[in-house]
């Protein structure tokens, strides 16, 4: 069995812990630099917020409905996301951490007698504990532990926690289960299903194999698999070393100098590295960007990326900065005004076992190696951004947090008072 | 991202911050301590579950007889059940508070801790309040 643990609305339930004023009542959680709603209480859902919903655009509806705002606030999220791990990992022989809020378990070899009292009682302890509802659901596959979670959160009944494994049962489930909200489908395959006449998850799983293998490739052929109760997406409980790295924000104020575009690049460059060498690995490719306000219709907008290769990899902090400094010297125009930008590695390898060229200056690597190392060292324990290049400028990243709760978990100075 | 805004010391053992710097101290005497690393961590002995301890800090001074006074920082577990006599972060009606909490059998009184003064009274605790223990407190760390 597999169970999959996944937070109510992970990070308005974060700021409800601290605020239980604010239970029952419509709350949301702004994107960096207080863009678009990624994070909504099911009574703000209710009102109409859609997810990713720029501010401006709700402004309305958040005013007459008194709606409370926040700024993320990442240092908490990611603490509270620590605690449930922690919960998870005591109550599970082993756990997959998929996102922030969610985490598989691997139940195999477990000695559960009731997998739905253990599903409840999970749920109940991850909300005595750290104050998060959580959504347990467990089933023969991934897939469908992850349907079942998603009726917890439809069933208040449920307790939180939902055990789906009887046939009739799941095929009771997929029948109400839209084929285009399945793990693993992805959006751009909803042309397709609605040609081959599937609406439903049941109607997918019903698909001849040869349907499926002719038009959905490998990805498609394991969902329909799990859907059927055939466990065969891999349990990780070890992280891949990531494909592709991106640090990328939009602005709280829009950019119009090349020097401070530069800067504030040259940051995300140095961020980016920071995490290619945490994951031991070679950047062979960068993509730079920056764009204007998509919202901003009225003004000129565009679109600039510039891709810049290196052949004999690096993950150097001073070659990568800089590169990517130049890089936006290239793209930029001074006829726009830019809200977002970012730096993108596209292609990645594994340092170890990588062939570098004969010819490169070996002994100018070593320097910047060393260079590098030293970066590391010093802004690990004295905080990113304490040593860097000159082009970064003063380090910070311009964006506003205008509503962000304080770090009640994560610094001294911000912690919850209590009057007594 | 995992637990990333919480590793303050990423500088690994083998490769400490100095000898990256200075490169490694080559001396004559191999210290008899050297494979022997012992010390006391105060976050062991008062953070008993890391998952559910939280800290708050005292603004206020209704509990000074229960030995939290101003500007101390509390240690709250939300793993320890609310007990008979428990001290306890508690949210009564929309607003944070700390009291003695009594529990009898159709309800709970918050009981404050000041003999000095008589502002402070005992709060009884019925259906009609919107009330929940939010942790039970476990150490104060004052200032001596």
């Amino acid at each position: 069995m597999f169970a999959l643990a996944d937070c109510n609305n992970f990070f308005v339930s974060c700021e409800r812990v601290f605020r239980p004023d604010l239970e029952g009542r419509p709350v949301i959680v702004l994107s960096n630099n207080d863009g678009c709603a990624v994070s909504r209480s099911n009574e703000a859902k209710a009102l109409g917020i859609k997810m990713g919903d720029p501010l401006f655009k709700v402004r309305d509806i958040v005013e007459k409905n008194k709606v409370t705002v926040f700024s993320g606030n990442y240092a908490l999220y990611g603490d509270m996301s620590r605690r449930v791990q922690e919960v998870l990992r005591s109550q599970a022989p082993s756990v997959e951490v998929y996102s922030i809020d969610e985490a598989f378990l691997d139940l195999r070899g477990a000695v559960i007698e009731d997998f739905d009292a253990y599903a409840k009682q999970l749920s109940a302890s991850c909300r005595k504990l750290t104050g998060i509802p959580v959504s347990v659901g467990v089933a023969p596959t991934k897939t469908l532990a992850k349907i079942a979670s998603k009726l917890c959160k439809q069933y208040p009944k449920l307790r939180g926690g939902c055990y789906l494994h009887r046939p009739a049962d799941i095929e009771k489930v997929l029948r109400r289960f839209p084929a285009g909200d399945v793990w693993g489908i992805g959006r751009r395959t909803r042309g397709k299903l609605a040609l081959l006449g599937v609406s439903t998850a049941w109607d997918y799983a019903q698909l001849r194999e040869y349907d499926v293998r002719k038009n959905f490739a490998l990805p498609g052929w394991r969902t329909w698999k799990e859907l059927r109760g055939i466990p065969c997406i891999e349990f990780e409980d070890y992280v891949e070393p990531r494909q592709h790295i991106c640090v990328s924000r939009s602005f709280a104020k829009e950019i119009d100098t090349v020097e401070e575009l530069c800067s504030q690049v040259a940051t995300f460059a140095d961020k980016a590295v920071a995490k290619l060498r945490g994951q031991g690995s070679l950047a062979l490719e960068m993509a730079v960007f920056a764009m204007t306000n998509r919202f901003h219709t009225e003004e000129p907008q565009n679109f600039a990326s510039q891709l810049v290769a290196f052949p004999d990899g690096t993950d150097d902090h001073r070659t990568v900065v800089l590169t990517a400094a130049d890089a936006v010297r290239k793209l930029f125009d001074r006829r726009y005004k830019y809200k977002k930008a970012g730096v993108l590695f596209t292609r990645i390898v594994q340092k170890e076992g990588f062939t570098r060229s004969l010819f490169r200056d070996a002994e100018a690597d070593d320097k910047e190696g060393r260079l590098s190392q030293v970066m590391d060292a010093i802004n690990g324990t004295y905080g990113r951004g304490t040593l860097r290049l000159g082009v970064q400028g003063d380090g910070q990243v311009h964006s506003s947090h205008e509503f962000r709760s304080p770090c009640y978990t994560t610094r001294w100075a911000e912690l919850p008072k209590v009057r007594i | 991202m995992k637990n990333a805004s919480f590793v303050p010391h990423p500088v690994t053992d083998t490769e400490s911050f100095e000898s990256l710097l200075v490169g490694a101290v080559k001396a004559g005497f191999p210290s008899p301590a050297e494979d022997v690393r012992e010390k006391l961590d105060l976050v062991k002995l008062l953070v008993r579950h890391t998952a559910s301890t939280f800290f708050f800090q005292v603004d206020g001074v209704s509990m000074v007889d229960a030995d939290m006074d101003e500007g101390d920082i509390l240690i709250v577990d939300r793993a320890v059940d609310p007990y008979n006599g428990c001290k306890a972060v508690c949210f009564i009606d929309g607003e944070y508070t700390v009291k003695r909490v009594v529990i009898h059998d159709d309800g709970a009184v918050l009981m404050p801790c000041n003999e000095h003064s008589t502002h402070y009274k005992p709060i009884p605790v019925g259906p009609d309040n919107d009330f929940l223990v939010w942790g039970v407190v476990t150490y104060i760390i004052k200032k001596a």
